[in-house]
């Protein structure tokens, strides 16, 4: 059961990448406990990092655990490496 | 989960996994006497710190109740504390005898250090030879307080070594064992998630309490934290924001309810999951658990924090595959294979359980083989 990148929960918006994922048409997902797919990835996505599922406008609660972490502070194309350039959370701010 | 291990039960019928006979300073000017009562009498353990003189208020009882929990903790067979006045050394003496410890008192003024430095090593020298005649002794598990705190995370620990620790704490606490989590400000985002495992409507409110008060220090100092929380670290392994460093850290509990709620350094009186009031910085953190009474750490890791506490093994856990590659002298147990394989989080808390029975029985964790002995008091304000 070889996998590219993982998702927490069925909601989340972001999975995290469990190598180094080289951008590519088929990049190999799964949800934890549940079913297996594909997503055409435009970015590299270093190991541990967050990769988008689906689009993501500019302002939208970025979900992951199925909570919301933070808003997308650009607009995200499915397929795109999440972090500090793209999201950022609402606490402390 | 009805395994034993091979410790030490103590005078008031805690529980220990190490022997040690603890060389403690009141205050920074004892430093010197302490560390020479280390080189005098083999098997003693020196705990220098840099406080204790002119500390105040809320900020001094936290020093009494660290330095009290740290003398009276489980591991700790015999205590000598040395003070430069004779007040506050007796205060911290007398609390770690309150629960059966043995423990020798000195202070420095009319004596000077080479006085005290003879009486303290004559006191310690038959500590230790008390302190290793004793025999470990076949205990349950459950009976040992274990206590979490994750470290350089990155979403691996959310991933893999949390949830691991989490299916561990649900095994460990449904069987009567008492489990410590901390870390108050890495809670934000998901505190609502921990409130609602609270089952004690007193305890909620002591929690919400102690949380509030945390956030309105932070906020109150109206910085960037990027960089502090999430860590430089933390960003470098793909977290991005506190929220999601939060919702990773509490896959630690697990499905767990939450039995009790703690100040910093405070003894449960109740067993089962409790939440503590604590820094989010490791060394910190870990000095206040085994001043609660804690006595095995369970840490886990992503980018690779190298934590020891000098007290308290420390146990270190990681589901990075490359963390566990090339800082393996570090690491306790590999679990990465949950993110690239298909590792379940039962097989991985079954080897937790082994390992947590294996340290506890007397091997030593990786930060102990390498000498990580970082005790660090928190410090609540400024001194008078």
């Amino acid at each position: 059961m070889q996998q590219d990148f993982l998702v927490h929960a069925p909601d989340d918006v972001v999975g995290v990448a469990v190598h180094d994922i080289e951008p590519g048409p088929a990049v190999r997902g799964r949800v934890q406990n549940g079913a297996a797919f594909e997503l055409a990835v435009t970015q590299p996505v270093p190991l541990g990092h967050k990769v988008a599922l689906r689009d993501i406008p500019a302002g939208e609660p970025v979900v992951k655990y199925g909570v919301v972490i933070g808003r997308a502070t650009q607009d995200i194309a499915k397929g795109d490496h999440v972090h500090v350039h793209n999201l950022k959370g609402e606490r402390w701010t | 989960m009805s395994r034993t291990f091979w410790g030490y039960r103590r005078a008031d019928g805690r529980v220990g996994c190490r022997n040690h006979v603890a060389i403690i300073p009141v205050d920074d000017l004892s430093n010197a006497a302490v560390e020479a009562v280390g080189h005098v009498v083999q098997g003693t353990l020196p705990l220098p710190h840099p406080y204790g003189r002119l500390q105040f208020g809320p900020d001094l009882d936290l020093h009494f109740d660290t330095m009290i929990g740290t003398g009276a903790n489980p591991n700790v067979a015999a205590a000598v504390v040395i003070g430069i006045e004779p007040n506050w050394t007796r205060r911290i003496a007398d609390g770690i005898a309150a629960t059966g410890t043995p423990v020798e008192a000195l202070s420095i003024e009319g004596l000077g250090d080479l006085k005290v430095i003879e009486r303290a090593s004559r006191a310690a020298a038959a500590m230790v030879s008390d302190a290793t005649r004793l025999m470990r002794e076949e205990i349950a598990l459950t009976d040992l307080v274990v206590s979490t705190k994750c470290g350089e995370s990155d979403t691996t620990s959310g991933l893999g070594s949390n949830p691991t620790i989490g299916r561990f704490a649900e095994r460990f606490t449904a069987a009567g064992g008492t489990f410590f989590f901390g870390e108050t400000s890495e809670l934000t985002g998901g505190e609502d998630i921990v409130a609602d495992r609270i089952t004690d409507p007193e305890q909620r409110a002591k929690f919400q309490r102690l949380f509030d008060e945390h956030q309105r220090i932070i906020l109150e100092q109206e910085a960037n934290l990027l960089g502090s929380q999430p860590t430089e670290g933390n960003i470098a392994g793909g977290l991005t924001t506190i929220e999601e460093k939060a919702l990773g850290n509490i896959q630690k509990i697990g499905n767990a309810k939450v039995d009790g709620v703690l100040a910093m350094a405070e003894r449960p009186t109740r067993r089962g999951l409790h939440f503590m009031d604590t820094s989010s910085a490791a060394a910190e953190s870990i000095t206040l658990f085994a001043a609660g009474g804690a006595a095995l750490h369970l840490f886990t890791t992503g980018q690779g924090n190298i934590i020891g506490n000098p007290v308290v093994p420390v146990l270190k856990l990681t589901a990075n595959p490359r963390t566990a590659q090339t800082m393996p002298e570090h690491i306790d147990l590999d679990v990465s294979r949950i993110i690239t394989d298909d590792m379940t989080l039962d097989e991985a808390a079954d080897l937790t359980e082994d390992l947590v029975v294996r340290t506890a029985s007397g091997q030593w964790a990786a930060a102990e083989i390498l000498g990580h002995k970082e005790f660090v008091l928190t410090r609540l304000h400024r001194t008078a």
